[in-house]
């Protein structure tokens, strides 16, 4: 986390360091006791302590922090300031007591990482290994099944792991036989980065009504031909959701449907 | 036990073009979903699905026969697909209840 985002989100005053507020600290220790930050901080952190003394710098540079924020309005009088400079060091301080800038810190650490899980694709769409469009025509049974399969062959031959070939084959497979009875027509984007393999299947065609209704498992619209043929028993997207680590759906009606698939390695 | 060996004990008919390999249990069902979450690799996939688009799905779950049983007649384009993926396509003139019990007695249930 950056400090700066420390900063705003204690709303504190920068003593020191100002240059350094868009460095990022990988952890963040709360303390008031030196010899814990000795023992047991880590390097890269971010010291949170009520203890406004020179000591407090001196430690957190020991313990090669890059910054303190002091607590409760507090400021250290003696050299600290001073200290932290020579050393690089950020200081902040915050109104907050210990309790509020810890839980309001820890509410944003867990966002950020949120926000950075969920960006992984952005990210990691730039180190794409692979990548392959293919499309899929509705209402043809006859090569229901192809493009899956061809999707399984390409992973396969990767030589990726044969049970992480296997989640992908089955949710694409579900996916292709959704755009087979209920769509026009859809293109398949496979990529595949060092970290996730994603399918995403945008398709043309009705769309659904009531997303969260045809996740549920059992639901169904598929006509009686299509379940004569061992089709449309409602289990399609909840199979994708179960083989799958994340899946999203979005849908508009009369326009078609998007299902993102990912797949971690 | 592998295919071959079970086509000679239980009387199926080999359809296809395929590969002998091991067998490792039996799992029926007639909705292919239930196939793609259920059926483990190796598995025989015992069915009364004929058309086509079970080969993909028998391909994609990595099963090492599909039997269908019954005596259906079986379309020459699946058995075509069947043999391009070199997946077993074995008919058996039993009901499925009959075949399942035969299949039950030679181990493949435990």
């Amino acid at each position: 986390m950056e400090m700066r985002i420390i900063k705003d989100v204690l709303g504190a005053s920068v003593l020191g360091g100002e240059d350094r507020l868009g460095e990022s600290v990988e952890h963040i220790y709360a303390s008031d006791l030196m010899s814990d930050v000795l023992a047991f901080g880590k390097p890269y952190s971010m010291l949170l302590t009520g203890l406004a003394t020179q000591q407090a710098v001196i430690s957190a540079h020991m313990a090669e922090f890059k910054g303190v924020v002091f607590i409760r309005g507090k400021k250290p009088k003696d050299g600290a300031e001073q200290f932290a400079r020579d050393n690089q060091l950020v200081l902040l301080s915050t109104d907050l007591d210990m309790f509020d800038a810890c839980a309001r810190l820890d509410e944003s650490w867990k966002k950020e990482h949120h926000a950075l899980e969920k960006g992984a694709t952005e990210y990691k769409r730039e180190e794409i290994l692979l990548s392959r469009e293919l499309c899929i025509n509705g209402n043809d049974f006859t090569n229901a099944g192809l493009v899956s399969t061809q999707v399984k062959s390409i992973l396969k031959k990767i030589g990726l792991d044969p049970k992480l070939v296997r989640r992908v084959a089955i949710s694409t497979y579900e996916g292709e036989m959704n755009v087979v009875m209920h769509a026009k027509s859809a293109r398949v984007n496979l990529s595949i980065t060092p970290k996730l393999i994603e399918v995403v299947i945008d398709d043309e065609g009705k769309g659904i009504p009531d997303v969260q209704q045809a996740m549920e498992e059992g639901f169904t619209t598929a006509t009686e031909e299509m379940r004569a043929m061992g089709f449309g028993s409602g289990m399609g997207l909840p199979n994708i959701r179960k083989n799958s680590d994340e899946l999203e759906v979005s849908s508009e009606v009369d326009k078609g449907t998007k299902v993102q698939m990912r797949f971690f390695i | 036990m592998t295919i071959n060996e079970l086509v000679g004990s239980v009387g199926l008919k080999p359809l296809s073009t395929f590969e002998d390999r091991d067998i490792s249990g039996v799992f029926v069902s007639d909705m292919v979903s239930d196939v793609m979450a259920g059926a483990k690799s190796g598995n025989l996939w015992l069915t009364i699905q004929t058309h086509k688009s079970v080969i993909p799905a028998a391909n994609l779950v990595d099963v090492s026969a599909v039997i269908i049983t019954g005596g259906k007649e079986i379309p020459q384009e699946t058995v075509e697909l069947a043999s391009k993926y070199s997946i077993a396509v074995l008919s058996s003139e039993l009901p499925t209840f009959e075949l399942v019990g035969k299949l039950y007695e030679l181990g493949l249930g435990k």
